[in-house]
């Protein structure tokens, strides 16, 4: 049986592309396997996630530099495999709340900027002795300044994110403040899962 | 020992913060805690090897001893510090 392959070259673009090609590529179908190769590590985690999200099978195989192919095969011709295997030492504690919280700034409100980042770092601080966390942290524009080497929350979202909160930086944000690299806790999204998380129930936007 | 120390103003507990940290201290500057009184709405928690006296120096109006939670909790509380 011959497995046809359909192959598309994502280097180069800026994300969210090659996550918008691929899903366009799935719903045509007509093909067994879906190669993508990227160069972009922020379009590498949105597509694996869009796997998973897709239900596909996803093979990785590195390239030179930051460069990869992965390789989708959608579920109706791939098995029953899950599409990406959880890391098999990531075992958070179940999330006790439901709540999803979109960050979009690294202060609260606005006036004077020190104190609106004074009581961010409050308020992350105060959600780690809370008794129900939120499900999901959604950090956009300069709410990624927080999830970053350096930044004096880090250590509050690692500890909220131990118990279970998952923490997400919008890739373009942190591509646009150039921090992709400098990310420390927590994964990198796209607007596509970031408007999906908000839709799905309970979200508060701070900041 | 890790003491939290309170100030009368938000703008003092800044200030110590960026005292405390260029002597090399470790500070959080995290919200006053409910059980523990103060006039302002920011302390800061610092790991001291003097028993606090560089707190007090930083101009702290109240010290106190944090216990850590015990396992499977997650809030702190606190003890005045003498």
């Amino acid at each position: 049986m011959n497995l046809i392959v359909r192959d598309l070259d994502a280097r180069g673009l800026p994300c969210p592309q090659p996550v918008i090609l691929a899903r366009k590529a799935l719903a045509e179908g007509g093909f067994g396997r879906l190669d993508i190769l990227v160069d972009d590590p922020a379009s590498r985690e949105n597509l694996l996630k869009f796997g998973a999200y897709a239900k596909c099978q996803v093979e990785e195989q590195p390239g030179e530099g930051t460069q990869t192919r992965l390789s989708f095969t959608p579920p109706a011709t791939g098995g029953t495999q899950p599409a990406v295997a959880p890391a098999p030492n990531a075992a958070p504690q179940v999330p006790s709340g439901t709540a999803v919280l979109l960050l979009s700034s690294d202060g609260i409100g606005q006036g004077d900027p020190d104190l609106a980042r004074l009581l961010m770092r409050g308020f992350l601080y105060t959600l780690t002795e809370a008794d129900q966390v939120p499900k999901r942290l959604l950090l956009m524009n300069s709410g990624v300044r927080l999830a970053v080497e350096g930044s004096e929350s880090l250590a509050n979202l690692k500890k909220l994110e131990a118990r279970g909160v998952e923490v997400l930086a919008c890739g373009t944000c942190l591509e646009f403040f150039k921090l992709t690299s400098s990310l420390a806790v927590g994964g990198i999204t796209n607007m596509y899962e970031i408007a999906g998380h908000l839709l799905e129930g309970s979200s508060l936007s701070i900041g | 020992m890790l003491l939290l120390a309170t100030y009368p103003s938000s703008h003092a507990a800044l200030r110590a913060e960026q005292q405390l940290k260029a002597t090399g201290l470790s500070v959080e500057l995290i919200p006053v805690p409910r059980s523990v009184r103060s006039t302002c709405g920011f302390c800061l928690l610092v790991e001291v090897q003097d028993e606090g006296i560089s707190l007090r120096k930083s101009g702290a109006e109240g010290l106190w001893r944090v216990l850590e939670p015990p396992p499977g909790q997650h809030r702190r509380s606190y003890e005045p510090h003498r």
